[in-house]
Parts: C-alpha cells; sequence; structure tokens
C-alpha cells in the first residue's frame, strides 16, 4: 500500500472541503482538510469513491501516481435541485406542487434594479409587466389576475422572512427565486398567498478559501419604439383643416419654429453597475459579503435613481453543528430625482410650431397671434393673441420640477436551527425590516408664473400678488408666493417571527417529513409626517420648514399608522413510498388584526398535493428513453387580506351641504346627518385552486419539460358598488360581490446538449395561457367602471361572463362623409363630418352607453419567452426572447386630443380629408369619444437579451475566472401597436379599473446596450 | 418558549390610531339629524337647475334663455322637447328623489329604534319624514308614472296606483301626527305641518281625479284657520312674507354666513349678461306674457316678470344690456347676488293653490258655486273681475288658465298641462314635436336602466 495524498477542488479550482474519500470494499476512508486536501492508504488498482454532496460521485483507479489532483463535477441534473417550498426544502423530484425556480446566473443576465424585472419571460405562469422608468417597479400576475381591486403583488419571502417588495435586493446577491404557483403549494402561506409567493434565497458562504469577486457593466439607453409625431407643414395642414371644418382662424404656411419635442425632451441615458463580493467559509463560520452600486439616468433629462446595498449572511454552526445560527443583513440607500412623467404626455401634445425657448431666452408656449396666423406671442396694434392649447411647455415643467427623494430600508434576520436528534429540527426566526423614506419638493411658483408667458415681468407678478392681498389682514394668498417647499418623513417598521419543528424520516421504503409551527407578525407599524410651506430663501441650504416665510399658512400633516398585525398556525405532512408515491397535505390558520371586527376573522386554508413518478416503476425504470415521468395533482384554499375596507358611513358637514337645513324665524342652521352607504362587513377574498402537471425528462436528461392546467377560483371578490340610482344610498361602497375565475395552461420544454468538449448548446421555451373571467356577480353589482382617460370618457366596465378591466367602448363603424348621413343616421351629439361614426348596436335610433361593446382586455390571455444558449470554448451566447398576445390596449394620447394638440406622423397622413378619402381613419375635427379605433392589439415579440461573452483561459494563477460580454437588452420589438410601449402598468400598480392598458403617459420601452466584465479572485 | 411564545388573541387586538374608533367618539347622531338631512336634500343644487328644466323650460310658460351657445349641458333639449333617456336633468332628479326617499325611510327606522321617551316628539319626527317622503314619491310618480318603491324592490318598476296608495298612506300618517302650523315651537317654524299634509294629499288626488277627496282635504286646509292669502300677491315672494300666511310649504333658505339655501337658485335664474348678475336660465315666455296681458292681470305678470331695463321694487335697476327680454321674478332675492346659497324660500305649497284644487274639485263634482268662491278669492286679491259662469267645461278650462298665471314658475306648469289633457294641443301649437302617448311621461334615466336592466322603460322611449 502507498500512501496518496491529493486534493479535491470543484471545475473552478476551488478546494473542496469535506469531501469523503473511500477505498471501495474496504474501510479506510478519509476525509478532506480546509484546503480539500487529503492522505490515503490504497494499492494500485484499487479504486477511491469520491463523493461530495452537490457534486457528482468519482470512481478514481489508484495507479502508481501518490499525488493526486481530483477535480469533481457539479451535479446539475434538475431533478436533484434543492426547491424552497416554504418553512422548509425539498428536491425538485418529490414536489407535488407546481413550482417554478430560476437560477442566480438567469437573473444577472438580464442587467435591471429588481430581479422580477429579470424573470420577464423565464417561467410559464407568470406574466410580468416591466417599466422602463428608472426605479420603477413591475407588475407581477401569476396565473392570473384574481382581484379587481385588493392587493395584487404577490407574497415576497427573502430568507424565510416577509417582505414588502424586493427592490432594496440587489439582483447579484440572489442565489435563486423559487415561485410557489399553485394554491397546494401556496397554502402555507394562508391569506397571503392569493397573488402567489415568491421565494427569494439570498446568496451564502461556501466552505472554502475566501472567494473574491468583482462584476460591473456600464450601458447606454435609448427609447427603443419612438413614434414620429407630425412635423410643422403637416401640423399646419391639419390645423387648418380642422380650422375649416369648426371655424376659426387658420395658420401661416410661413412659421418661426419646426421642435421635435421627443428630440428635445429624451436623452440617451444610463445604466451603471459595480457589484463586489467576497464569501468563504471555515469550519464555524460561513460568511458572504457584498456591496453594489446601481445607478441608472433615464431616457427623461436628469432623471436619476441610485442605490447602493451592502449584503452581509453568516452561519454559525456549534456544538458539533447541532446549532445552526445564520445572520442575514441587506442594507440598501436610494437617492432618486424624480422628472414628471407627464412631460412625455404632454410632448406629444406640442405643436412643433411653438419653440422651446423664444430667441431671447424665454420658454415656448402656445401663443397664437389669431390675426396673422403665425404662432408668437408677439402681436402687432390691433392683433389678438390666443392659445393654441393649455397645455403648458414640458421642457419647462422638466426643468422646474425640483424633487428629491431618500430612502433606506434594513431587512435582516436571524434563524437559530437545533437538532433535537437525528430526525428532529427545531427552527426559530426573527426578521424584521425597517424603511425610512423622505422627499423634498422645491416648487419655484414665480418661476413658473413667469414662464407661462414670455410677456410676463417679475414686476407684474409683485403687482398682482399685491392686487390679490387682502387689504385688511394683509393676508396673500399662497398662490401669489414666490416658491413653495413640502417635505415628507415616512418611516415604517415590520417584524415576524416563525417557530417550527421539522421532523424527517425514513422508515425503510416510507419517507415521512412532518412540519408544524406557529407564526406571528406585525406590519405597517410607523409614521408620516409632512409639512408645507411658502417662500424659503433661494438658496438650496435653506430649504428646510425652518425658514419658510411666517407670511403663509402652513401645512402640516402626521398620522401614526395603525398597525396590522397576524397570527398564524401551520402544519405540513409529506409522505411518499419508495420515491414513487407521493402525498402532501397542508394546514395554515390565520387571525388577522384587520378583520377583527367582523365576526369570522379566523379562516383556515387547507391544501394537498399528490404525485406519481412513474419513471420510478419497474416498467419504466429501466427505460432508456424516459428518465423521469411524474405525474401530480392538488387543491388548495388562500387568502387575500389587502383587501379595501369601508369608511364611515354616516356622513355630516359643518358647512353649507345638502346634510343641513335652517329652521326658525331666525333661520338657525341645524346639522344634520345622513347614511351614505351600507353597512358590510368586509373580509378576505378567498381562492380556490386545483391543477394537474406532468415532468418528464426524456432521451438521458437531455430533453425536460412539464406541463400544467389549472383552474383557479376567488370566490367572494370585492367591488366597488355603485348604489343604484334608486337605492337610498349616495356613495359607492365595497362589498363581496363576485367570482373571477383563471383557467389556464403551462408548458415548459428545453433540450441542451453537449456535442463535444468545445460545443454545447441548449434551446427552451415556455408558452402559457390563461383564461379570466368575471362570474356569479350578485344582482345590480356589475358596472363598475374605470379606465378613466381624464377627459370625462371612461374605457373599461365589469360585468358578468367578461374578463377584469374588460374594455368596453363604441364599436367604430365607419367615419361620416357628409352631413346628410348624419342626419339621416343615429350618431351621438356634436357629429359631423370627418367625425368616427359610432355602430347604434341596439338600433334604438340613438347612440348613448346602451350600444357601448365588450373588447376583452388588456391582460395578454398568453405569453411566451424563448432561450437560446450556445458555448463554445471560452465563448458563451445567449439570446433570450418574450411576447404576449391576446390582449388590447388603448392609445389615450392618440384618442384624448382636444383644442390644437399635435398629431403624429401616421395620424396624418392617413387623416379624413373629406367625402370618399376613408372610411377608417377620423379628419382633422374629430370627437374624443372613446371608441375601439383606438384600441389596438397589444401583441408584441421582443428580444429581450443578446449576450455575447468571452471568458479568459487561464492566464494567471491568482484570477480564477474573468469574462468580457456585450448585452443587448431590448434591442427589438415586434409589435403593431402606434403608440410607445403595449406594456402599460398604469395607476396604482397595475389596478385593473384604472389606466392599466391604456397609454396617457407611459414610459417608454428603452433599449440598453452593455458592456461588462466578471471577475473572480 | 423557543418555539412558541404568547401566542394568545390579545396580539391581533390592535389600537387604531388613524381613525377614532366608534366608542372613543363623542359622536352620537339623534333622530332629529336624520330629520334634517331629509329637509336639507331640499336645498341641493339640483332644485337650481335640472328642476327647472324638467318642471318649467320644458313647458309653454318658460324658455331656456340665457345666450344662445349656453345650453345649461341639456337645457335646449328640455326647452325643444327632444329629450331623451340619458339627458342629465331627467336623471338628476330621478336620483335626488330617491336618495331623499332614502333619508326619510332611514329618519323614521332610527326615529323609531333610537328609544325616544317622549312619543309626540317622536311621531312628530316620523310625521316629517313622511310628509318629505310622500313629496318626493309624488314628483317622482307624477313624472315618471310606473316607479319602484325603494322599500319593496329596487329592479323593477311598481305599478303607479301602488306608488299612489303608498303616498297616500304616509301622508294619512303625517296629518295624524303632524301639529298645525300655530302649534309649532318658534324655533321649529318650517317644519312639515298638519296643513302642509292636508294640502299635499289634496294635490295628490286632484291628480288622481278623487274629486271628493280632493275637495275634502283642500277644505280642512281652507277651514283650519292656520292660513290666509296674502293681501298683496307680490308680498308673497318677499323676505317678510317667508312663512307668512299664505305659506304652507317652503324651502327654507338663508344668505347669512354660513350661507344656506337652494344652492344658486336665485343665481341660474337671474339676468344674465352685461349689468346682469345671474346665468339667465328658465325665461318667461312671449306666450306666457300674453296669457297675463290677455287677461289684464298686471299685478301677476308684474310680480311675475323681470323686463330687461326696469326697475325693481327693491329700487334695483336691470340693465337695459341684459341678455334676454325677460326673467323669472320669482326666483329673485334682493340678497346674495350671485352668491351660491340664495336667501330665497322657494315655495312649494300656499293656500292660493289649495283654493284652486278646492275651485277645481267642486266643479268636477258640479258645485259650480263653491267652485266659483274658491276661484274669486284667488282673482279678487289680483282685482280681476270675479268669474260668474256655472258652465262645468267653461269654468274648468278659467280653472286651469287661473292656476297657469297664478302659479306661474312654482314647478307645476308642465305636470298640469300632462294631468288636463292640453299638453299635445299646446306644446304642438308652440312647434314642439310633442308625441301623444310618449311624452306624457318622461323616460326612466338611461342610467337606472343600465344598471337595472330587467327595468322597462316607459311607452316611446
Amino acid at each position: 500500500q502507498n500512501t496518496i495524498t491529493g486534493q479535491v477542488t470543484d471545475a473552478d479550482n476551488q478546494p473542496l472541503p469535506g469531501t469523503n474519500i473511500l477505498v471501495e470494499g474496504t474501510n479506510r476512508y478519509a476525509v478532506s482538510d480546509f484546503d480539500g486536501n487529503f492522505t490515503i492508504e490504497a494499492s494500485p488498482g484499487e479504486v477511491l469513491q469520491v463523493t461530495y454532496v452537490g457534486f457528482k460521485d468519482r470512481l478514481i483507479t489508484v495507479g502508481d501516481d501518490t499525488s493526486i489532483t481530483i477535480v469533481l463535477q457539479e451535479d446539475t441534473s434538475e431533478l436533484d435541485e434543492v426547491v424552497v417550498v416554504g418553512y422548509g426544502t425539498q428536491k425538485k423530484a418529490d414536489l407535488t406542487g407546481s413550482i417554478s425556480s430560476i437560477e442566480a446566473e438567469d437573473i444577472v443576465k438580464q442587467p435591471a434594479l429588481t430581479a422580477t424585472q429579470a424573470i420577464q419571460g423565464k417561467v410559464p405562469g407568470i406574466n410580468i409587466i416591466n417599466s422602463d422608468q428608472p426605479g420603477a417597479t413591475p407588475t407581477v400576475i401569476i396565473r392570473g389576475l384574481g382581484t379587481a381591486l385588493s392587493g395584487r403583488d404577490p407574497l415576497y419571502i427573502v430568507d424565510g422572512m416577509p417582505v414588502d417588495n424586493i427592490k432594496s435586493i440587489s439582483p447579484s446577491d440572489i442565489l435563486k427565486v423559487d415561485v410557489l404557483k399553485d394554491a397546494s403549494s401556496a397554502s402555507i402561506y394562508g391569506l397571503r398567498a392569493a397573488n402567489g409567493v415568491i421565494i427569494v434565497t439570498t446568496k451564502q458562504g461556501k466552505k472554502g478559501k475566501a472567494k473574491f469577486s468583482f462584476d460591473s457593466f456600464y450601458g447606454a439607453k435609448s427609447i427603443l419604439n419612438p413614434v414620429e409625431m407630425a412635423n410643422a407643414n403637416q401640423y399646419i395642414d391639419y390645423f387648418n383643416e380642422g380650422a375649416a371644418a369648426i371655424g376659426g382662424y387658420s395658420l401661416q404656411e410661413d412659421q418661426l419654429h419646426n421642435t421635435d419635442w421627443y428630440n428635445e425632451l429624451a436623452q440617451v441615458g444610463s445604466i451603471n453597475n459595480n457589484t463586489f463580493a467576497v464569501s468563504g467559509g471555515g469550519e464555524h463560520v460561513d460568511y458572504y459579503f457584498s456591496y453594489n452600486h446601481y445607478e441608472e439616468e433615464g431616457v427623461l433629462k436628469d432623471h436619476k435613481y441610485r442605490r447602493g446595498t451592502i449584503k452581509n449572511n453568516n452561519t454559525y454552526r456549534l456544538f458539533d453543528d447541532k446549532l445552526k445560527l445564520t445572520q442575514n443583513l441587506n442594507i440598501s440607500f436610494t437617492n432618486e430625482n424624480p422628472k414628471p412623467l407627464g412631460a412625455f404626455n404632454n410632448a406629444y401634445r406640442q405643436s412643433p410650431l411653438v419653440p422651446v425657448r423664444y430667441e431671447n431666452g424665454r420658454w415656448g408656449q402656445s401663443f397664437v397671434n389669431q390675426t396673422t396666423g403665425i404662432v408668437t406671442y408677439e402681436a402687432g396694434p390691433g392683433e389678438s393673441i390666443g392659445r393654441l392649447y393649455s397645455h403648458g411647455n414640458p421642457m419647462a415643467d422638466v426643468f422646474f420640477q425640483n424633487e428629491k427623494i431618500h430612502t433606506t430600508t434594513l431587512q435582516g434576520g436571524f434563524t437559530g436551527e437545533f437538532s433535537i436528534s437525528e430526525d428532529l429540527k427545531a427552527t426559530s426566526r426573527f426578521g424584521a425590516t425597517k424603511y425610512y423614506f423622505d422627499k423634498r419638493v422645491f416648487n419655484p411658483m414665480r418661476e413658473r408664473w413667469i414662464a407661462g408667458d414670455p410677456t410676463r415681468t417679475y414686476e407684474e407678478f409683485d403687482e398682482s400678488r399685491k392686487n390679490a392681498t387682502n387689504e385688511e389682514t394683509g393676508i396673500i394668498p399662497t398662490s401669489w408666493a414666490y416658491n413653495s417647499l413640502s417635505l415628507e418623513d415616512i418611516e415604517t417598521f415590520r417584524w415576524n417571527w416563525d417557530g417550527f419543528l421539522t421532523f424527517d424520516r425514513l422508515f425503510g421504503k416510507h419517507h415521512v417529513n412532518l412540519v408544524l409551527g406557529g407564526s406571528k407578525e406585525k406590519t405597517n407599524v410607523g409614521r408620516r409626517l409632512y409639512g408645507q410651506g411658502y417662500e424659503v430663501p433661494e438658496k438650496e441650504q435653506y430649504w428646510s420648514i425652518q425658514h419658510v416665510s411666517g407670511f403663509f399658512d402652513n401645512v402640516t400633516e402626521n398620522v401614526y399608522y395603525t398597525p396590522r398585525t397576524l397570527m398564524s398556525y401551520f402544519a405540513r405532512a409529506q409522505y411518499n413510498f419508495d420515491n414513487k408515491y407521493y402525498i402532501t397535505a397542508t394546514i395554515r390558520r390565520d387571525g388577522s388584526s384587520v378583520f377583527k371586527a367582523g365576526e369570522n376573522f379566523w379562516e383556515n386554508f387547507p391544501s394537498f398535493g399528490l404525485g406519481w413518478t412513474l419513471s420510478n416503476e419497474d416498467f419504466l425504470k429501466d427505460s432508456k428513453h424516459i428518465n423521469f415521468l411524474k405525474i401530480r395533482g392538488g387543491w388548495g384554499r388562500l387568502g387575500n387580506q389587502n383587501v379595501p375596507l369601508n369608511i364611515d358611513q354616516i356622513q355630516t358637514s359643518t358647512g353649507s351641504a345638502n346634510q343641513n337645513y335652517v329652521l326658525g324665524p331666525n333661520q338657525e342652521l341645524m346639522f344634520g346627518a345622513s347614511v351614505a352607504s351600507p353597512v358590510k362587513d368586509l373580509t378576505w377574498e378567498i381562492v380556490e385552486e386545483w391543477g394537474v402537471g406532468l415532468d418528464l425528462e426524456l432521451l438521458d436528461s437531455r430533453l425536460s419539460g412539464s406541463v400544467d392546467y389549472y383552474d383557479k377560483t376567488t370566490k367572494n371578490m370585492i367591488l366597488l358598488v355603485q348604489p343604484l340610482l334608486n337605492s337610498q344610498f349616495a356613495e359607492n361602497f365595497y362589498d363581496h360581490g363576485a367570482e373571477v375565475s383563471n383557467k389556464g395552461m403551462e408548458f415548459a420544454l428545453e433540450w441542451r446538449d453537449n456535442i463535444s468538449e468545445d460545443w454545447s448548446y441548449s434551446i427552451g421555451g415556455n408558452f402559457s395561457y390563461n383564461k379570466n373571467m368575471v362570474e356569479n356577480v350578485k344582482p345590480a353589482y356589475d358596472g363598475m367602471t374605470g379606465g378613466s382617460l381624464n377627459n370625462g370618457r371612461i374605457t373599461k366596465r365589469l360585468e358578468e361572463g367578461q374578463p377584469l378591466g374588460a374594455w368596453w367602448m363604441y364599436e367604430v363603424e365607419g367615419v361620416w362623409q357628409t352631413q346628410d348621413e348624419v342626419d339621416n343616421n343615429a350618431s351621438i351629439e356634436g357629429a359631423a363630418p370627418g367625425h368616427l361614426r359610432y355602430k347604434d348596436q341596439n338600433e334604438d335610433g340613438v347612440i348613448d352607453d346602451r350600444d357601448k361593446k365588450f373588447f376583452g382586455s388588456y391582460i395578454p390571455k398568453y405569453n411566451y419567452g424563448i432561450r437560446l444558449g450556445l458555448n463554445y470554448k471560452n465563448i458563451d451566447f445567449s439570446v433570450d426572447g418574450f411576447g404576449v398576445g391576446g390582449n388590447k390596449v388603448y392609445n389615450g394620447l392618440k384618442n384624448t386630443r382636444t383644442d390644437n394638440e399635435n398629431i403624429t406622423a401616421d395620424t396624418y397622413n392617413t387623416r379624413w380629408t373629406g367625402e370618399g378619402s376613408t372610411n377608417i381613419h377620423p379628419g382633422a375635427d374629430r370627437d374624443i369619444e372613446a371608441s375601439d379605433y383606438y384600441l389596438e392589439s397589444g401583441a408584441f415579440f421582443r428580444i429581450n437579451n443578446i449576450t455575447v461573452g468571452y471568458t479568459l483561459p487561464d492566464f494567471s494563477k491568482y484570477v480564477s475566472k474573468l469574462r468580457f460580454y456585450f448585452t443587448a437588452q431590448n434591442p427589438f420589438m415586434f409589435t403593431d401597436y402606434s403608440g410607445f410601449t403595449p406594456e402599460i402598468i398604469g395607476g396604482d400598480g397595475g389596478n385593473p379599473y384604472r389606466t392599466a392598458g391604456v397609454e396617457l403617459s407611459a414610459y417608454p420601452n428603452t433599449k440598453t446596450f452593455i458592456f461588462g466584465i466578471n471577475l473572480e479572485l | 418558549t423557543f418555539l412558541f411564545y404568547g401566542c394568545s388573541e390579545d396580539f391581533l387586538d390592535v389600537d387604531s390610531r388613524e381613525k377614532i374608533e366608534a366608542g372613543d367618539s363623542e359622536e352620537v347622531f339623534e333622530p332629529d339629524d336624520f330629520v334634517t338631512s331629509t329637509y336639507g336634500m331640499l336645498t341641493d343644487w339640483d332644485y337650481a337647475f335640472s328642476w327647472l328644466g324638467v318642471t318649467e323650460i320644458i313647458s309653454d310658460n318658460a324658455d331656456k334663455g340665457s345666450t344662445p351657445t349656453s345650453t345649461g349641458t341639456d337645457k335646449h333639449f328640455l326647452d325643444g322637447l327632444t329629450h331623451t333617456s340619458t339627458t342629465p336633468s331627467i336623471a338628476a332628479m330621478w336620483e335626488r328623489w330617491y336618495k331623499s326617499i332614502g333619508r326619510a325611510s332611514y329618519a323614521i327606522e332610527y326615529a323609531e329604534e333610537y328609544g325616544l321617551t317622549d312619543e309626540d316628539y317622536k311621531n312628530r319626527l316620523i310625521g316629517e319624514a313622511k310628509f318629505l317622503r310622500a313629496l318626493n314619491y309624488f314628483w317622482l310618480v307624477r313624472m315618471f308614472g310606473d316607479v319602484s318603491l325603494q322599500h319593496t324592490d329596487l329592479l323593477t318598476r311598481a305599478p303607479e296606483e301602488e306608488v299612489y296608495d303608498f303616498i297616500e298612506q304616509d301622508l294619512l300618517d303625517a296629518i295624524a301626527t303632524l301639529p298645525n302650523k300655530s302649534e309649532y315651537a318658534s324655533g321649529d317654524l318650517g317644519r312639515a305641518t298638519k296643513g302642509a299634509a292636508q294640502a299635499l294629499l289634496a294635490k295628490v288626488y286632484l291628480y288622481k281625479k278623487q274629486w271628493e277627496d280632493a275637495l275634502n282635504y283642500a277644505g280642512m286646509v281652507m277651514t283650519s284657520g292656520e292660513y290666509s292669502l296674502e293681501p298683496n300677491y307680490e308680498d308673497i315672494w318677499r323676505v317678510y312674507s317667508e312663512n307668512g300666511v299664505e305659506s304652507i310649504f317652503e324651502v327654507q333658505a338663508r344668505g347669512e354666513q354660513i350661507a344656506h339655501g337652494v344652492n344658486q337658485y336665485s343665481q341660474t335664474q337671474a339676468p344674465r349678461g352685461t349689468g346682469g348678475w345671474g346665468w339667465g336660465f328658465n325665461v318667461p315666455s312671449e306666450d306666457l306674457l300674453n296669457a297675463f296681458n290677455e287677461e289684464g292681470d298686471t299685478i301677476r305678470r308684474d310680480a311675475t316678470i323681470i323686463f330687461r331695463g326696469e326697475t325693481l321694487w327693491d329700487g334695483r335697476e336691470v340693465s337695459g344690456s341684459v341678455e334676454n327680454p325677460m326673467y323669472n321674478e320669482k326666483a329673485y332675492s334682493s340678497a346674495n347676488l350671485g352668491d351660491a346659497d340664495g336667501d330665497k324660500n322657494v315655495r312649494i305649497l300656499r293656500l292660493a293653490e289649495v283654493l284652486l284644487i278646492h275651485a277645481e274639485a267642486a266643479n268636477e263634482l258640479g258645485d259650480s258655486n263653491t267652485a266659483l268662491t274658491s276661484l274669486n278669492q284667488v282673482r279678487a286679491r289680483v282685482k280681476l273681475p270675479e268669474v260668474t259662469t256655472t258652465d262645468q267645461g267653461q269654468l274648468r278650462e278659467l280653472i286651469w288658465k287661473e292656476r297657469r298665471l297664478e302659479l306661474a314658475f312654482e314647478h307645476d306648469r308642465w305636470f298640469d298641462l300632462i294631468r288636463t289633457g292640453q299638453a299635445g294641443e299646446v306644446m304642438r301649437a308652440h312647434g314642439k314635436p310633442f308625441e301623444d302617448g310618449k311624452h306624457e311621461l318622461f323616460p326612466v334615466p338611461n342610467d337606472q336602466i343600465n344598471q337595472t336592466p330587467e327595468m322597462t322603460q316607459n311607452p316611446g322611449w
């Protein structure tokens, strides 16, 4: 026998401590030390069996060499992947529910502020609507939208701790993201899980030498899908055609300016990201520390967002590894200079004849000399000046907007795991988030007033101010202050505590895993303080409430939030027989302080799941083609506690209101009271879902895929009910009043293969389809409208049998060609030749609400992602694409044109110009009704990411990896939509009855070209 | 304790910090508060604009007024009799009356359950609310015919007959519990009285052509000793005669801070344009002026119509350059120029109308002497010669004409035209497209039918 010394490393030459080395057929064995080194007695010809968790086993036949290096390959079979399921983990092969995972490399590949942005298109069943506005939060819809008005966000769990969002976490710190999509797996989170659960696990140190990494990239952004607006000549034509139709002055051919407003407003933005991380581990401590700095400047001038993140995760093992303590800490600072997004909307409406600034340096405004027909503020004697439209100068708006937002988020926790026995483990975990927000807005009111008209002077301002001043009291109206300053300060805190026992044991072929625990949580502890004052000194150093003028009434607002508490018990039992038959049962019991006033504020959320791994049965065990095949199914119930609550139903007023009355000879004012809305006891929305699925791996596991079907129903959706006109109630009120169902299919398929040592490739895709429908609406409860265009027109309505946020508007059946046609047919008030002609659906000779029709929804019916990866030697190449379809979006910018606002070049080119010119497009004189003319397909396909990388071959023993890469993010989009972007989150974070899907001031999609490096030491 | 600490339900008891909990609030609502808010409804803005459209502008007494391009949203449709189920003024009144009915019903319920120990006081409050509920239902039923009874079914319409039965019962209950005008404490001046309920019931019977009942209830008001005619007709609209001898029920309003009256009632109808001070809507028609002149009725003409360029009774000169030749003087207030809340008490029921109801009922019953006595009281005040004819048909026409002149701009003309079957002939003579079998009723508002598609629409709409 020889004494053999050796070292075990991973593919990156990192030593692997704790590897087991056994001489086959003997009891001689060794364990590698901290540097991966070991010594063992073995004779030539004997076989060493090298095993390490997470790596493929290796058998090495001992030769004459007494010094060997063993490289272990990571075991990348997806089925052995560990999935976080909530209060525990499970092997992917053992799942009975529908859970999707995204790995670190896929997350960092798509440079983004938040990991959710990077998930878009990668996972079937998750529809993510992105906004490219700096610092924006994308909306995430998992398996269809299940609520009209309640919280729509999934529950985010980071390292076991619930958090409000994951905006404060750098994607580079994320190890993996697991998404609990179905009720049977999400019900362990009970009444917060109705919108799905996104579980984020951050990176931990690994045993071994310290590893340093530095990642950096820089990119340039520009508008992906610009819209060409009409130029000066086109604008003049259009204007004059409109004027000819309705009367009024016309514009001259020769004008002074031809401004391209988007060109002025938009710039090439930038993105810059730097991450430094160090990690490692010893016998008793693992550590991970990182610092990330992210900086973005948007395509809107001076719109900046910066974030710094510090992450530290440490694990301590004590008492022979019986007690494991984990500490997580994430600190993030953000610094934002927002600019008015309304500028995009406003720029759309600006006439090209108006300059950004006049020759004398004053801001351009829409003044027009109505006598000469020249767009200018200057007039000769007897000439009259008017305005083309009431909007101000968007460049001035951007210039004057002076706003700063800072936030600090401290998020972290402590987990203790104690092994009571080999089978039984107790876990206790405390997590907390402290959040600070402060915002300062300085508004130079006098400067804005001056900018509003190039003829105004400071003397005039003071004169007007004097005239507006109350002579008796000396009070100056606040609208005539020189400037205003407002400050807002928010501070919130939340904490949670979980305690649970885990029992895990194999009895022969029976594998049992039990979890039993409780949880408490308190959120919304905090306050808001707001102050506003007027006339601070001009120098920024004095911008505080301390220096505001005493002449004006200052505003102070302060509220202490009412905290919310949640108390829960949960249990889960998992059993499988011989890795063939699986059964999971879960129950969670939740009580929420929000519903304490109601009768049933405790609710149970049960679920179960079943699975059958056919490929482990004898008849498939030896199949060459089928490596894995499993069918699974389950049912579960979930809740949503973020529901709107009714406020006081009794109305009073101390002024002159229709509650009050005067009586008696002196007509004394009597204060009365009235009931505004009925008392409705609201509680959580309940979701029930069942689903079936199939996972398979074929052809040496080169082909893997899954299929899922689900049927999910929100049983008691809360609606904002408009009281019937003939009912006693005057105010809208909330009540449980409908169901909403989401039924869908999900497919995922991937092929990966290594052709040779040098060549490997993968190709994959996913597709999901969802049908959303409102059902069983209580009588007279439908009719909730939304999608306001801010001009008195609405575009959406809730009705049984339609999807949530369904479009509802007139159907266009052509263009009025002659006045005669208008007079002899049903038409709306004010119809004229060149206007769109709306269909009289009920043929009653009148065009009114009853003629409006449903036109589907802004929510895509299907979405899909594709990916292609290629590796050749040291070169890596990948392409990712994402698309949606079956949805419609509303071009509100085009629709809401009033007065003499600008139009797109396309609108100009296609317009109606007289009888017979077109029966599709309206003319220069048109109305502003909402109709399907402005409703367009929202389908698009976008190449999300093209990346080419080159990893330098080993060039230094100190550098384990150096890679350069080039990424084109969103370089191409294929869509028929005529606006800036078909991805429109809308107001209130995607509320289906606000402006979701309506482009009114949406931030354009951007494309980004990025160069970056990854360095590892 | 490592695993479970303090899992008690107290954890879920969180103190409210944003909103004061009901138990910690000092606010206690008295039954009277809800009755007050039912009266308060009468001061809503709808009565200053929509109501003008559906009661007067639509009729032969009044035109839209204002400038030709200023439509008042839909007043041009009403004036031209081209209104539809989406005309906002119609929906506004429909909704306003139903909300008022809702407030009245809640006030009744609240008063019954509150635990008031003073039975008379409780019954009076309930009586007031029932009077107001009846008044609102009456306005609804005469405008729309079949309407839903709020306490039974909101989705369908109850037959007109049932609605009238409900109104009748409310008024009989109110008559039984309400005090006479003179029995109220001074501070309660302006509340609904027994006389008001009787007068309204007489008017309801008039619409139902229950002549005997109309005669009886009108007679009760006349002989109650509570009311007499104001000696001078124009005094009825002066501040000093608010709640005066002739007043049976009127909407209370004051001009001082906090001003509270029918929101903008005087302003919408005041002269418009250079030298004017209002919006100039709801102006007397040429036809009304002719009617006064043909009758030689200068007293009522001059009390009803502001003429361009005239000097008003309070010395105000109406400029010769205001937009329209005539305006409604009954809405005029010396104070509150252009203010949102006028001080004008809007007269809803007064003795002269009761006399005319009495006259009409008596005539229909063949008692022309009684009819003439009542009729001539009204005429005598405005110095018009006595009517002497005993021919039932002739007398009927004369009483109708008297109603028009006496009650012009008191929000009854359109319904009198419909009730007496004259509407089609009269309106068509004015070139308005009145369709028999359709325009007798207003359309149920489209917004309501959208909400409750089960509800039937009136014929022709």
